[in-house]
């Protein structure tokens, strides 16, 4: 590029590499956000479910889209929220880092931890019984994946907006929120009607509902129904996360 | 592409900044050169931070303009000859020293090799321990070692040794110092006026949004008349504060401290209102006594 600017390539491996290794030596955020997903599944699945096998796919779609929340949400908000206040952002944005590398190894921390506590999920699921066509996996597999969008988008315009403190009260707010009334940990139709109708504002219900489907497990489903309020409920997330950074960086 | 050398290292040119309504800086112009340390004094607000967030492509001008290596200051290639210390300490805490310092060099092309940063910067006994496991002292040497890693031109330095004790102040200024002599323009915002004092070639002292002195630091001090009265009355300190001359009226243990540009004058009004005073001194001002009876008679004259 220059005799200046190393090439950009090596800095965005070399950033990607170092949000794993910051994350990973991190217990406080290594055991809520990867491991406990799986483990639920466990005690929801094996140990408490009727041993049914569509009891546990079922169980398996929606965690798949829980088990992204935690990363996504605390990876990005309170870790942009504590280097925000911290100062470190701004060492990086002075420096003459390509501007886009922050993100992409935020990005990249996030799809390889949600990778790992998938694969976790997963596995107990061909444990719990869970016997789905090659289609079947790879769709739900990548609803779980593109899942890690919107609530990424959700975590950046938190982190940007709140302090460090603020920023980890609010995510575990949106993170249970979401789990439970998005109807992930069980049916919506438990509830009342009135927290069925909210449901619909929130992208895990609706990413939740995509993923059963994908799993064969919604006959009745009609997908348009709920891709077209994800869609727009992305572009509202994405907006969240626009206008914070936007706020920040003026 | 290579740099004319007759450029400067960063240059100011009629620049004007205002927050909200509020005029920081005006027709502000001002330039760093190669192997010179420079140090901006003020008192807060004065536009110290705006010099250095303009500088830094952090904050850009209203009007005026700014070159960094005779380029726009958010351009990467004039960021990539520019290291930065800035005031806040944050550092992650999971990574060690040296992971650190590794990948912040990395961003740069002429980015100098990891042991020698370490080495430099008194960091080897750290180089394997976590951020999180450093005292303050310790995280401002890993931040000094992440400026000079990617091997700069100009150093930008914000209250460098803020919280040292004096032998951990006297390393860093070494460092500094050092870095200068081998011919890096250094820009250091500092509060320390024994800081200004000990390690800058060059002071600009910066009030009410212009530069109100630049030399070094002799010249700043010889320009200054100003004395100290230290007296021991049983009047209130208030009383003291309209006589003419006077700078700044400070109550130091029992004393008070009288900052004045004429102490014949000032102290010939103190026994007028106070004829029973019996224990008084003069001594001559500090370097802080100076900057601030400068920066003083300088608002009077705007107000004038």
């Amino acid at each position: 590029m220059s005799d200046l600017l190393p090439a950009a390539p090596r800095i965005y491996w070399l950033e990607s590499k170092a949000e794993i290794i910051k994350s990973a030596r991190m217990p406080q955020f290594i055991i809520p956000t990867i491991a406990l997903p799986p483990a639920f599944y466990a005690l929801f699945a094996l140990a408490l479910g009727q041993g049914s096998e569509a009891a546990a796919t079922q169980t398996l779609a929606t965690f798949g889209v829980f088990a992204v929340m935690g990363p996504a949400l605390f990876g990005f908000g309170v870790n942009i929220a504590a280097e925000r206040e911290t100062g470190q952002l701004e060492l990086k944005r002075l420096s003459p880092m390509p501007a886009g590398a922050q993100i992409t190894a935020k990005i990249a921390a996030t799809t390889v931890y949600c990778a790992v506590s998938l694969v976790m999920l997963y596995s107990l699921g061909i444990v719990a019984g869970v016997a789905l066509d090659a289609a079947q996996w790879t769709a739900m597999i990548l609803v779980h994946f593109l899942s890690i969008i919107p609530f990424s988008l959700i975590g950046i315009g938190i982190g940007y907006r709140f302090g460090q403190g603020a920023a980890v009260a609010l995510a575990n707010i949106v993170f249970l929120s979401l789990a439970v009334m998005g109807g992930l940990w069980f049916p919506i139709m438990a509830m009342p009607q009135v927290m069925q109708s909210a449901a619909w504002v929130l992208p895990s219900y609706h990413l939740g509902e995509i993923a059963l489907m994908a799993a064969g497990q919604r006959n009745d489903g009609f997908l348009l129904l709920h891709v077209g309020p994800l869609l727009l409920i992305t572009l509202a997330t994405a907006i969240f996360a626009w206008t914070g950074e936007r706020q920040q960086s003026r | 592409m290579q740099t004319d050398p007759s450029l400067n290292v960063a240059k100011l040119e009629c620049v004007s900044k205002s927050y909200g309504g509020l005029r920081v800086l005006e027709d502000f112009s001002f330039e760093l050169e190669p192997g010179c340390v420079t140090a901006l004094l003020g008192p807060n607000g004065a536009g110290k931070s705006t010099v250095a967030g303009l500088l830094t492509g952090r904050l850009s001008a209203d009007v005026g303009q700014i070159s960094l290596f005779g380029l726009d200051p958010r351009d990467r290639r004039a960021r990539a000859r520019m290291g930065i210390m800035l005031q806040s300490a944050g550092l992650p805490e999971t990574l060690t020293v040296m992971e650190l310092i590794d990948l912040h060099a990395s961003h740069y092309a002429r980015r100098m090799a990891t042991e020698r940063v370490i080495e430099q910067a008194g960091l080897v006994d750290l180089a394997d321990r976590r951020c999180s496991k450093l005292s303050g002292g310790e995280q401002r040497r890993v931040q000094f070692a992440l400026a000079i890693s990617g091997a700069p031109d100009l150093l930008v330095l914000d209250e460098p040794t803020t919280g040292f004790d004096s032998e951990a102040r006297r390393a860093m200024w070494q460092l500094v110092r050092a870095k200068a002599e081998a011919g890096t323009a250094v820009l250091l915002a500092t509060h320390h006026m024994d800081e200004a004092d000990a390690l800058a070639d060059r002071i600009v002292v910066i009030a009410n949004g212009g530069i109100v002195e630049d030399g070094p630091p002799s010249q700043i001090k010889s320009q200054v008349a100003g004395s100290v009265l230290r007296l021991r009355t049983r009047l209130p300190a208030a009383r003291f504060r309209n006589l003419p001359d006077i700078v700044k009226v400070e109550e130091r243990g029992a004393d008070l401290a009288i900052l004045t540009s004429s102490p014949r004058l000032t102290l010939e009004s103190i026994f007028q209102i106070d004829p029973d005073l019996q224990h008084f001194e003069v001594v001559g001002a500090s370097l802080e006594d100076a900057i601030e009876n400068l920066i003083m008679s300088q608002s009077k004259k705007e107000a004038a």
